[in-house]
């Protein structure tokens, strides 16, 4: 899928302006963990802690790390589907950690998500048609009916056939299934949308055209991405900076270029190494990540990678380090940049 | 949006016909109009309502069904009555279909109020979670360990003028616990699909969040609860009725003419007393279970060809 991918970095890096849509500063989500016969909570479970970030307007920030580190939970987060244990979710320009009922349910239209499994995501008891208006006949009085000709356009925009309308999501396709939820996500043309390893439950033959209709709909819509992805080769053909996440914490966050050429942090360098290289007579030295994730309920101290190291020193079990800018637009985590 | 998109697609849109409906809902309907042993019992639930429900036309008004009759004692089945007379010289045809509509009746609205109760606290409790859950399960837990016969029997003394209206009231207060923690576990489990999460990040309120997503995705659970309810409630009326705390002595019900079979007489050489009403019944109970049966397998995904 690598090659039929189109190449971002010309088109889309144009389109940022330095406006920030959202920023994120020092969040943090923790599940309880309840037990016993009055189910005190006996436990939490550190999803993620302590991140902070921005995304600027019509950018695509990529964030990856393995599976639960923690993506799923921040990207629930800002979108306030999860409550944040601390921290200050700003979108544009304004505080929404802490807003509830009605004044949150307005602002649910700036932002959507687009869901990670497409055979749990979308309603199967709904007619197509019905998924995809329902949006905007949350926010407005408009019946199903009026909305038809919106809602067969949207259809065409996801590359559905029209008679799509009134099939129901049993009847389609894991790809398909992803192109309505997309669909429904763009219904209210939100400024941000944040997809949840939206291809990583489907077919690799599908993988690219999904992602090349994402990307399609960016430029044509003016979104703004945060993109979620376990494997870095998917998050590179869409973003234009790159997170990298380890055990709900952010090690290290660069531009895309700077990231693939020079990365900084230990994790990440191990990450890209894994990337299968597409010529085979290039050598390259993969680096072997010693031991397992730890459990995010106890976290090792000072900072969570160390036991998995190579370079780890003894300051690195003791305190733990926070994202420094190295080089301009890009920050690290990590003590060996002091 | 520039109105000239709008209208073409429009003209698309309409040349367009709705398919026939693969609606999850069709596709039960579909399949359980092909089970035959469903169909039948539907047919055989359906005739024996219409016949209660129309008792008085067919047969003698109600306040006939409760007067004595000396001279027509323990009659045997003839023409001028059907299923012959009780042991009051009642007539148990007349009976039979008048106390289908009793037991139906109260079977009925006991099962709506008991599916009504148990879904809005199974649902409530299993969206939000958290205290709410815990307080409406404590409550629940306590309605569940009420000593039920118990309860009936001091209830219908203390409301002395015990209507067929008290007995629904009571009986529905103390048995929707069953079914809320059904709903409970179902709504519990169907909440971590992710299009839960996609309806409120939509901007669906809690409340259309569970009627509109969740409930339709519970509703064969539900709807074969009810099934299962319904015919639960039949034998109630019937076990209540025989032990002589169910409906008042004087309207007819299935239950209050099986108790006439508590006389070894009646049970041994009168036999048209007490088996019209036990047939219909034993009939009706087993269809309601095989209607509900093929619920059930209507809605599995699993059993389709
Ligand atoms: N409801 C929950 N209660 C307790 N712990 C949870 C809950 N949901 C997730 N977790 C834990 O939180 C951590 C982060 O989970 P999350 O789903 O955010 O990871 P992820 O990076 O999205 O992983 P994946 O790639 O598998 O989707 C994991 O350790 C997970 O086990
Ligand atoms: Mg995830």
């Amino acid at each position: 899928m690598n090659t039929e991918v189109k190449e971002t970095t010309t088109n889309i890096r144009d389109k940022r302006n330095n406006d920030v849509l959202l920023e994120v500063r020092n969040l943090k989500t923790y599940y309880p963990i309840k037990g016993g016969i009055f189910r005190k909570t006996v436990a939490v479970v550190k999803a993620v802690d302590d991140i902070s970030f921005e995304i600027k307007k019509g950018e695509t920030l990529g964030l990856v790390g393995e599976s639960g580190c923690g993506k799923s939970t921040a990207g629930r987060t800002i979108l306030r589907l999860l409550d944040a244990t601390d921290g200050q979710i700003i979108f544009d320009g304004e505080d929404i950690t802490n807003i509830r009922g009605v004044s949150l349910r307005k602002v649910r239209k700036d932002f959507q998500m687009v869901f990670q499994d497409p055979y749990a995501s979308l309603n199967p008891m709904m007619m197509v048609g019905d998924l995809i208006s329902e949006p905007i006949r949350n926010f407005t009085n408009r019946s199903s009916k009026d909305l038809k000709p919106e809602v067969m356009e949207l259809l065409t925009k996801v590359g559905l056939p029209e008679d799509a309308y009134y099939k129901y999501p049993h009847e389609f396709s894991g790809g398909q299934r992803q192109r309505i939820g997309i669909a429904r996500a763009l219904a209210l043309r939100p400024k941000l949308i944040i997809a949840d390893e939206p291809v990583s439950a489907l077919d690799v033959s599908v993988q690219s055209q999904v992602l090349n209709l994402l990307k399609e709909l960016q430029d044509e819509f003016d979104l703004t991405f945060l993109f979620i992805a376990h494997d870095l080769s998917v998050v590179k053909h869409m973003s234009n900076r790159i997170g990298v996440m380890y055990l709900g914490g952010l090690v290290e966050v660069a531009e895309k270029s700077s990231l693939y050429a020079e990365p900084l942090h230990p994790y990440t360098q191990a990450l890209i190494s894994a990337i299968p290289e597409p010529d085979p007579r290039k050598k390259k030295e993969r680096i072997i990540l010693e031991g397992d994730v730890p459990s995010p309920i106890d976290p090792p101290k000072g900072c969570t990678f160390h036991p998995r190291c190579a370079h780890a020193m003894p300051e690195c079990q003791q305190v733990k380090p926070t994202l420094k800018e190295v080089k301009p637009g890009h920050r690290v985590a990590c003590h060996l940049y002091n | 949006m520039e109105p000239v998109t709008q209208a073409t697609s429009a003209a698309v849109g309409s040349v367009i016909k709705p398919p026939k409906s693969q609606s999850p809902w069709a596709l039960a309907r579909r399949k359980f109009f092909k089970n035959k042993i469903a169909m039948i019992s539907l047919v055989f639930l359906i005739i024996v309502t219409l016949l209660s429900i129309f008792a008085e036309p067919l047969t003698i008004p109600v306040e006939e069904t409760a007067k004595i009759n000396l001279t027509q004692m323990s009659k045997e089945p003839s023409a001028e009555h059907f299923f012959g007379t009780d042991k009051s010289g009642r007539d148990v045809f007349a009976r039979t279909l008048h106390g289908g509509q009793t037991s139906l009746l109260l079977a009925f609205s006991i099962t709506i109020a008991v599916i009504t109760i148990g879904s809005i606290v199974g649902a409530t409790a299993g969206f939000f979670g958290g205290w709410v859950d815990n307080a409406l399960m404590r409550f629940t837990d306590f309605m569940m360990n009420f000593p039920f016969l118990l309860f009936v029997i001091v209830l219908k003394s203390i409301f002395l003028e015990s209507s067929t209206a008290t007995l629904i009231f009571v009986i529905s207060v103390l048995s929707w616990t069953g079914t809320a923690r059904l709903v409970r576990s179902k709504v519990m489990a169907e909440k971590e699909n992710e299009y839960i999460l996609s309806a409120i990040s939509i901007g669906c309120s809690p409340f259309k969040t569970i009627t509109k997503h969740l409930l339709p995705n519970v509703m064969s659970t539900i709807i074969v609860q009810a099934t299962l309810t319904l015919a639960v409630m039949i034998v109630a009326e019937t076990g209540l009725s025989f032990l002589g705390f169910g409906v008042p002595m004087n309207i007819p019900s299935w239950g209050n003419m099986l108790q006439e079979a508590r006389s070894p007489d009646v049970l041994t050489s009168k036999w048209w007393i007490w088996i019209p009403p036990a047939a219909v019944l034993t009939g009706t109970i087993l269809s309601i279970n095989f209607i509900g049966e093929g619920f059930k397998d209507a809605f599995n995904p699993k059993s389709n060809r």
